[in-house]
């Protein structure tokens, strides 16, 4: 196929999911950034801990709107997104001094490490990302960003998953763990 | 796609209509494209395929509960056991348990003028027009008088392929397998060969 013609396609897109389906990956998604977003925003708002980040609206796609994915599956969304901070934060006190490199070389090396320990997670790329541009209060956190608010909310998301997914009998949830 | 084992086999050409129906009926969102599951489906089909062919032991697929007559049994009462037994064939074993021979249908037909193609029906045209039984002239005879000797058999180390070849040139149907002292342990039939073309997936 020469370079051009590559350009065109060769397949159609997957096909619409049923209503039922769109109300459960909304029931889903509600339930799982409603539980991070509450502990961000009343529990935690006396202290200098946060909960939730952008790239968690990203999970939140794939964990309860492709549950299927292998993206979306519990290895990928809790490792991605470990791995994807500790390179994000590493990235920005390494390279700080040059922001746009510190963004790029995050954002690449996150990628890199995740296909290479099998946990690629697409907001992995985010929380990197974030790392980086996430402003004083995500620099003063350091590493301990890994923990919380990126590990916790991870494993928050994770939960609700595991609870809401597995309600439908045309969902279950995860296809693997490991 | 490729001719192996003269079997003619290819995948079926599902279209991405049929893959994109297909994804339909599976309930939540599918992170693939039909393009991409086609493309999936057509080499997993040539992996089943390869792993299809490959040959399996013989002692995995032969039958080790075997018919097996002595050279001195009259044929009649060989006759009789296959009958019983609805096989077409049985080894034929000397006073030491020895395969000697492989008496079959075939053994019979020869002597019942079936010419040389071994033709059952030029035994039914024949049969039609003589008036006795066209089998009578062979009633005395014992398995060991009409068996095919020597028998064609095989080692428990053969494969399944080594045996495909052997029934394909010697164009017989069954053969003995047999341990280093000629003792019968089993026997491939055609049939066997047939029922384990599907090959076995390695656990």
């Amino acid at each position: 196929m020469s370079y051009f013609d590559k350009m065109r396609g060769t397949t159609q897109s997957p096909p619409r999911v049923s209503p039922l389906e769109i109300l459960w990956s909304w029931l889903g998604s509600f339930l799982g950034i409603a539980a991070v977003a509450y502990l961000h925003y009343d529990l935690l708002s006396e202290t200098d801990l946060m909960m939730i980040i952008g790239s968690f609206g990203a999970s939140a796609v794939l964990v309860y709107g492709a549950t299927k994915s292998p993206l979306a599956q519990p290895r990928n969304l809790v490792g991605g997104h470990l791995l994807s901070a500790i390179i994000g934060v590493a990235a920005y006190q390494f390279l700080g001094s040059h922001l746009w490199l510190a963004c790029a070389v995050g954002v690449a090396t996150s990628i890199a490490v995740m296909h290479a320990t099998k946990t690629l997670h697409p907001p992995g790329g985010a929380t990197a990302l974030i790392a980086v541009i996430g402003g004083e209060q995500i620099h003063a956190l350091g590493f301990f960003y890994a923990l919380i608010p990126v590990g916790a909310g991870a494993l928050i998301m994770l939960l609700i998953a595991l609870l809401i997914n597995n309600i439908p009998n045309t969902r279950r949830y995860p296809e693997f763990w490991y | 796609m490729e001719e192996s084992n003269g079997l003619f086999c290819r995948p079926v050409d599902l279209s991405d209509g049929d893959i994109y129906k297909a994804m339909r009926e599976i309930p939540g969102y599918l992170d693939i494209t039909p393009g991409d599951f086609k493309e999936i489906y057509r080499i997993a089909f040539r992996r089943a395929l390869e792993r299809l062919q490959q040959p399996v032991p013989v002692v995995d697929i032969m039958s080790r509960e075997v018919l097996k007559v002595k050279t001195d049994t009259s044929i009649i009462e060989v006759a009789r056991l296959m009958a019983e037994r609805g096989v077409s064939g049985a080894p034929v074993v000397d006073e030491e348990e020895r395969v000697a021979g492989v008496i079959s249908e075939k053994d019979f037909l020869a002597l019942m003028g079936a010419g040389e193609h071994l033709n059952f029906m030029e035994v039914v045209a024949r049969c039609l027009s003589s008036k006795g039984c066209v089998a009578a002239p062979m009633k005395k005879q014992s398995a060991g008088d009409i068996m095919s000797a020597p028998a064609v058999t095989v080692g428990p180390e053969a494969t399944s392929a080594d045996v495909l070849s052997i029934i394909e040139k010697r164009r017989i149907n069954r053969v003995p397998v047999v341990d280093r002292t000629g003792g019968i342990i089993g026997i491939v039939t055609r049939a066997d060969l047939l029922r384990f073309s599907g090959g076995k997936e390695k656990a």
